[in-house]
């Protein structure tokens, strides 16, 4: 069981006593509640900054310069030089792609004597989609992105995949930041949402799992406290994790706060529920159609047109015959004309009883089910073949969800019993979709989703015992079939009308029309009764007695085509994505020590004290799914009048251009943070998002057309005595590639990069040592094909308990807990990797032949040419050199020259030159 | 090299001489923003952390040795994973009055992965138990050799831990947390420590030739630590650390002479960034890693060992060949400075491993067999060479298993975390003396109830570390091997 022991929040005061001695938690508490909310400088509304003025003014080329020059004049030092033009477009173009820029294109850049060329050159940047997977990567760093659930079993995440794609088309098509954090939040509570905004929730889903904890309920906690502080430190800048167990320490955050706003998450359906090691994918996985809420709905009109058409063609055929002279009957209309089928009909219910339940249906009246008490319940009149059909108008969606299986459905004609038996039934289902079934062995039939609510449609569950198979039809359509056991089905002694046979959930809607045989119905005559009688065996009689065979020909011809009519469907698909209860959600409590079982008083969702602690308003949707309350939480982040996230989003913009944030704690803006160093610059630039409707490219057009960015990185004796640490960006900060950039680079450099966008993840080759650790090696890894395996890292499966050597050595984010900065670790493993592994020994040798290829075989333009495409500038004499006396030596010490060159291109991959940026 | 904490009588608000924010700037920004907040806020602040975080000390830096703050006992740790969990009742717990209960049901409650119950049928323990040594120990049969060795050893019997279920279980084993994402065990120890020598990994973790146990990597991970704090998975057979061994067509001498080019073309490069000291410290690590290749193997290779020795580990026996050249490369491990090492006995899943469901029997005997001799050579060999007193050996799985069978039929235990025998030996813990009980049947623990974290406590405090104050920043909290209360190590013990 989780408590506060594990959470180390004590701790806090070992931290401020210098671990001397331990005193009371509740004296610290009393020593910090003297802090007012309000004083604090990151809660403080953003105002207006007018840029200083400067003497240098000459040199600055936008506002920012003026916040950074202002800064150095009062230190006495001069900003560093613009950086070279080489050094520059390398700079910008990893920096927005996270790839180099191919030699060609630097030479382009440096022969580009347009006044402008370098703000082209960022503009090309940003038009690329390998922006999305660059800046994609920086966002799943803080949302703990990984595409399986951790411990024991490290479930896959179905689909987990989407979100990641997500994330970067986000990010492609400069989607404004604050619907970027409602979508993740609250893509489901949004009145036009659609199946992108869906796949956006797959953000609360991202966390570790554990599927068989100690503590269910803890469990469920330990899931909502990840979704929470996860969201408070992306976006606001708050850990909020500490406030679980008991006020905040450092910070004026109570415990209140946290659960007030856990409260917003606590309508979600939980991961699993109880002992054992289930876990319920209906509750954080929805089946959608890929055209979710943006329906082709002109194929649904032209399919009502052309079933519309047929069914004339078939009824002006049996009037034909009907009114043909000499016949045993004339009236004109089929429909009254022809019975319905009646041979085998063992029970029909037309609900012409009641009126005080019934309304108007197909005939007459109809059974209206609200509750189950309104269901009705008959003995079983088939066991052996049979077809059973039914009218119904959904007025609402049907339960269930995950895998349509027609006994979590709502009930419309069903004699399920529990456990694997000989019973059958047919249900309405979650997504608009009708399911039946037969048990033993467990045979499931269902239609496709996205049937419409509120109209009349008709399903028939026919079974042939003979052969097995069972088939269902919807609105005379053969939409589903299957081949069950052949058994008599009689587990169940009745038939329940209107709910699942075990006693609950009713059908939301109207039901009519139950016809049940003890035969299999021909398709016409399952046409007669879902569509017209036009279509039934009565009136192909009459067509053929008065109209002969080829007249009755054509009536069959339009039997097998209306039978055939396909109603247009998307394909459906596992979305990892936000579900709740509905509009009512679990009652939240603070829990005394953070303790599960231990409520304490209720809250409700509303926003921190520091700021303004107001109870959040909430509109459930108008679905009806949910509570709204996520939506409302998103809402007030995102509004431009909260202190916090546009300072948050600012910084962190900084930070990814430069190296550090203005505040170099990205998501700690509390007072375990540190201060600002340019407070003025991060607020003139946190107005400056919000100015531009929170669109990110613009802003990075701003960054990165100032002067500030544009200096070189060497640091002037002056600057390093002053500013020894670059406190003042007093020049641009180098900095190591990170892992994605360290393996893309050297697949970029070699050509052997797929630089392809999106999709299901890729499993590129792991050492057997690798997989020989995880608990079964022969399961944990699959083998993608070479393309496959040459995609970008953003594209590599991320597995929790497995991940790629060269990209975890390489500090890639942790996947448990947000990472809002990168470690930047030197270590000697590191270098045997990069030497001995044979991930880059067979990258080296792709690379010699690159350069045969391009350059033939003279041995110093091969080499002049790798590192040229390795460091993106004309290969330094004194380096080529030391290639070639490599070359020689390794040749002497008995190595072929192919091999020679091969060890070369390796140590090219190897050098400082191409695993730093300037 | 500069060692962090050897100036005490430094100005209060500096570190190593410069100030929080110089260093911190120095270097490079190489940790987690909240770990340089909490330096930064905390003047005399004891953490280790920043010179763990990479830094400072330019290259190996994250494993640079450092002083401990109390006087250790141990230099190393060995750590005998008995993953599965082993029974305790047929093991070390010695309990005769289980014995006759022997197929009759009973009203006993229990915890395992079938949830509580609060009735089973007993399965009297399926060895017998015999006295060894000058203290008398009681010891199954299933370790004769072990038996052998109990007036070095201290037994805990009345272990508890907070989950019976074995995912949650091993994270709480290895880390302290039975939530995932904490640094393990071998990770505190090389934070709080570091390495005496850069030529080898500080932290090694030797695995099941079955397989790793569930959840893989995160048994051996660094959790929100640097990856340089991470568990190294050394083999038994062939390369013994992942890309150790130069590629098949480049000899030793080669290597060298590319990687003397490979230094020419770095060092012209940092020339002019003379100011970037992380410049240096890659070109160092190339060196180190050179180092490492020659080393590594060299550390590892057992042949180097006598005859005697190599039998004494039962290498010349085909069920303790492996087992046995495991133990003795982690003597030979720790001989060279190497603080922790993590050997698990049973990997995969089922029967692979302790966790005896179905046939217990079969499945002890199996384990057990193949494991006593090595253990007690382990433990043998280390006292010859007078190690045994610096080098701690703790033996135990992740939690014991009841004293009742899962199933209607058979022998199999099912989980059980409320009660479970560990052991430790060398590092400065007393032998013979047992501690601790649980209840008639094995079942509870009664006596002297100790947590994984007393456990925890007790091994950093051997190795010189004080539980209460080794602590790292990370999400806004001081986060600790041993949780935030205050946790006495087993003074009995030490």
């Amino acid at each position: 069981m989780l408590t506060c022991q594990d959470d180390g929040c004590d701790g806090l005061w070992v931290l401020y006593t210098g671990g001397m001695l331990l005193v009371p938690a509740v004296t610290l508490v009393l020593s910090i509640g003297a802090d007012s909310p309000s004083q604090w400088w990151a809660d403080q509304p953003v105002t207006p900054v007018t840029p200083p003025a400067v003497e240098g003014d000459g040199w600055c080329r936008n506002d920012i310069d003026r916040f950074i020059l202002a800064r150095l004049e009062a230190a006495g030092i001069e900003p560093a030089a613009e950086a070279d033009r080489r050094a520059l477009v390398r700079r910008a173009t990893y920096d927005l792609t996270g790839l180099p820029p191919t030699p060609e294109a630097v030479e382009a850049f440096v022969a580009d004597t347009r006044p402008d060329a370098y703000e082209r050159l960022i503009e090309d940047l940003l038009a690329s989609p390998q922006y999305g997977v660059k800046w994609g990567r920086h966002w799943l760093d803080r949302v703990r992105w990984a595409e399986t659930d951790g411990y024991e079993r490290d479930r896959s995440k179905p689909g987990a995949w989407r979100y990641r794609d997500w994330v970067v088309e986000a990010y492609n098509n400069d989607m404004p930041y604050d619907e970027f954090i409602t979508m993740q939040l609250a893509g489901d509570e949004i009145p036009d949402r659609d199946f992108s905004s869906m796949v956006a929730t797959g953000f609360l889903h991202l966390g570790v799992r554990d599927d068989e904890p100690t503590d269910p309920e803890t469990a469920i906690y330990d899931d909502l406290d990840g979704m929470l502080d996860t969201t408070c430190r992306a976006t606001l800048g708050i850990s909020m994790g500490c406030v679980r167990c008991h006020d905040h320490k450092k910070d004026p955050i109570p415990q209140t706060d946290y659960y007030s706003m856990l409260a917003c998450f606590r309508g979600l359906k939980p991961y699993r529920q109880g002992y054992g090691n289930a876990v319920i994918p209906s509750h954080y996985i929805r089946n959608l159609p890929l055209d979710y809420g943006h329906e082709d709905t002109t194929a649904i009109e032209r399919w009502v047109t052309k079933r519309d058409e047929l069914r004339d063609a078939a009824d002006t055929l049996a009037r034909e015959a009907l009114q043909k002279q000499g016949g045993a009957t004339d009236q004109p209309d089929p429909s009254a004309a022809f019975r319905l089928p009646d041979s085998g009909l063992v029970k029909y219910l037309d609900f012409e009883g009641d009126p005080d339940i019934c309304e108007a249906g197909p005939s007459g009246h109809a059974l209206l089910v609200r509750t189950v008490e309104d269901s009705q319940t008959i003995d079983r009149p088939v066991e052996d073949d049979f077809t059973i059909s039914v009218a119904f108008r959904p007025d609402a969606d049907g339960r269930g969800s995950g895998d349509p299986r027609w006994f979590l459905g709502s009930g419309l004609v069903d004699g399920e019993i529990s456990g694997i038996v000989d019973d059958y039934g047919i249900s309405w289902f979650k997504g608009g979709r009708v399911t039946a079934g037969v048990g033993r062995p467990e045979t499931f039939l269902h239609s496709p989703p996205g049937l419409t609510l509120g109209e009349w449609h008709y399903a028939a569950l026919t079974r042939d015992r003979a052969t097995g198979v069972v088939q269902l039809w919807v609105d005379g359509e053969l939409v589903d079939e299957e081949t069950g056991g052949k058994q008599a089905l009689n587990s169940p002694e009745v038939l329940a009308i209107g709910r699942m046979h075990p006693g609950g959930n009713p059908f939301p809607g109207a039901i009519d029309e139950v016809r049940i045989y003890d035969r299999v119905l021909s398709p016409s005559e399952i046409l007669a009764i879902h569509d017209s009688p036009g279509y039934g065996e009565d009136a192909r009689t009459l067509v053929q007695q008065r109209l002969g065979d080829e007249a009755a020909a054509r009536h069959d011809e339009l039997v097998e085509t209306r039978q055939q009519l396909t109603r247009p469907k998307a394909e459906v698909v596992d979305v990892l994505a936000a579900i709740e209860f509905g509009t009512e959600a679990p009652t939240t409590h603070v829990l005394g020590r953070g303790n599960a079982h231990s409520p304490e008083e209720e809250v409700h969702p509303a926003v921190p004290e520091i700021l303004g602690g107001d109870r959040l308003p909430i509109v459930p949707p108008s679905h009806g799914d949910s509570t709204g309350r996520r939506l409302a939480l998103a809402k007030w982040i995102v509004d431009p009048g909260n202190p916090r996230t546009s300072r948050v989003l600012a910084n962190r913009l900084w930070q990814h251009h430069f190296g550090r944030g203005i505040v170099a704690t990205p998501d700690e803006f509390g007072k375990l943070g540190l201060p600002p160093t340019h407070p003025e610059l991060l607020d003139w630039l946190a107005a400056a998002v919000v100015e531009r409707d929170w669109r990110l490219k613009d802003m990075h057009r701003l960054i990165m057309n100032s002067a500030t960015y544009r200096m070189d990185s060497r640091a002037s004796d002056d600057a390093r005595r002053v500013d020894p640490i670059n406190e003042l960006f007093s020049r641009f900060d180098m900095r190591r590639l990170t892992a994605e950039e360290v393996r893309d680079s050297i697949l970029m450099v070699n050509g052997s990069i797929n630089t392809t966008i999106g999709g299901e993840p890729v499993y590129p080759p792991l050492p057997e040592e690798v997989l020989a650790t995880a608990s079964r090696p022969g399961a944990a890894w699959r083998n993608s094909s070479p393309e496959d395996a040459a995609r970008r890292s953003l594209y590599v499966h991320v597995k929790r308990s497995l991940k790629m050597p060269l990209l975890e050595m390489f500090d890639m984010a942790d996947t448990d807990t947000a990472c809002p900065v990168r470690f930047n670790t030197t270590v000697p493993t590191q270098a045997l990797t990069m030497l001995n592994s044979d991930l880059l020994n067979n990258q080296a040798m792709v690379l010699a032949e690159r350069l045969q290829a391009e350059s033939g075989d003279d041995p110093e333009a091969m080499i002049r040419r790798g590192l040229e495409l390795a460091t993106q500038r004309p290969a330094h004499p004194d380096d080529v050199a030391s290639c070639l006396a490599m070359l020689s030596d390794l040749e002497s010490g008995g190595l072929s020259r192919e091999n020679a060159m091969r060890y070369v291109c390796l140590g090219i991959l190897n050098t400082n030159a191409f695993m730093y940026i300037d | 090299m500069t060692d962090c904490f050897s100036q005490p009588d430094g100005p209060r608000n500096t570190f190593c001489g410069q100030t929080r924010r110089e260093f911190l700037w120095e270097a490079g920004g190489a940790f987690t923003s909240v770990a340089l907040a909490s330096m930064l806020a905390s003047d005399g602040f004891l953490s280790s952390q920043a010179c763990a975080a990479d830094g400072l000390t330019p290259f190996g830096g994250p494993l640079a040795p450092r002083p401990s703050l109390v006087t250790p006992k141990a230099k190393a740790v060995i750590f005998l994973f008995m993953y599965g969990g082993p029974s305790q009742v047929d093991t070390f717990d010695y309990k005769p009055k289980l014995y006759p209960l022997d197929g009759k049901t009973i009203d006993v409650d229990t915890r395992g992965r079938g949830g509580p119950k609060s009735q089973g049928r007993i399965v009297g323990p399926k060895w017998n138990f015999k006295q060894y040594g000058q203290c008398g120990k009681y010891v199954s049969e299933l370790f004769p050799h072990v038996g052998g060795c109990v007036d070095d050893i201290a037994f805990v019997h009345s272990m508890t831990a907070d989950s019976p279920l074995h995912g949650s279980a091993m994270l709480m084993m290895n880390s302290g947390k039975v939530l995932s994402g904490a640094p393990c065990l071998g990770s505190w120890v090389n934070y709080g420590l570091g390495s005496v020598n850069e030529n080898l990994p500080g932290f090694v973790v030797m695995l099941d030739h079955t397989g790793g146990p569930i959840s893989g990597a995160k048994n051996w991970s660094s959790g929100y630590m640097p990856a340089s704090f991470a568990g190294t998975v050394m083999r038994s057979s062939g390369t013994p650390i992942l890309d150790l061994d130069p590629p098949a067509g480049l000899n030793r001498g080669n290597q060298r002479k590319m990687l003397d080019h490979l230094r020419e073309m770095n060092e012209r490069h940092r020339l002019s960034r003379i100011d970037n000291q992380d410049l240096a410290a890659r070109i160092h690590s190339y060196e180190l890693a050179y180092r490492m290749q020659e080393h590594a193997p060299d550390a590892v290779d057992v042949s180097m060992e006598t005859e005697e020795t190599r039998s004494l580990y039962g290498m010349d026996q085909e069920r303790t060949r492996d087992f046995g050249r495991k133990c003795l490369m982690a003597r030979r491990l720790v001989e060279r400075g190497v603080r922790f090492v993590q050997i698990y006995s049973g990997g995969n899943h089922n029967d692979a491993n302790w966790d005896a469901h179905g046939d217990l029997v079969k499945n002890h005997e199996y384990h057990a067999g193949n494991t006593d001799k090595p253990v007690a050579a382990l433990l043998k060999d280390l006292k010859r060479r007078g190690m045994l007193d610096e080098t701690l050996v703790i033996w135990g799985g992740e939690f014991g298993r009841q004293p009742t069978a899962e199933y209607a039929e058979g022998t199999g235990r099912d989980h059980n975390s409320d009660g479970f025998t560990m052991w430790m030996a060398g590092g400065g813990v007393k032998g013979g003396v047992s501690l601790g009980t649980t209840d008639d049947l094995g079942n509870k623990a009664v006596d002297r109830p100790l947590h994984v974290k007393h456990l925890h406590a007790t091994i950093l405090r051997q190795m010189g570390l004080d539980p209460n104050a080794l602590s790292y920043f990370h999400a806004g909290l001081d986060q600790k091997l041993v949780g935030v209360e205050h946790v006495e190590p087993i003074h009995e013990l030490i």
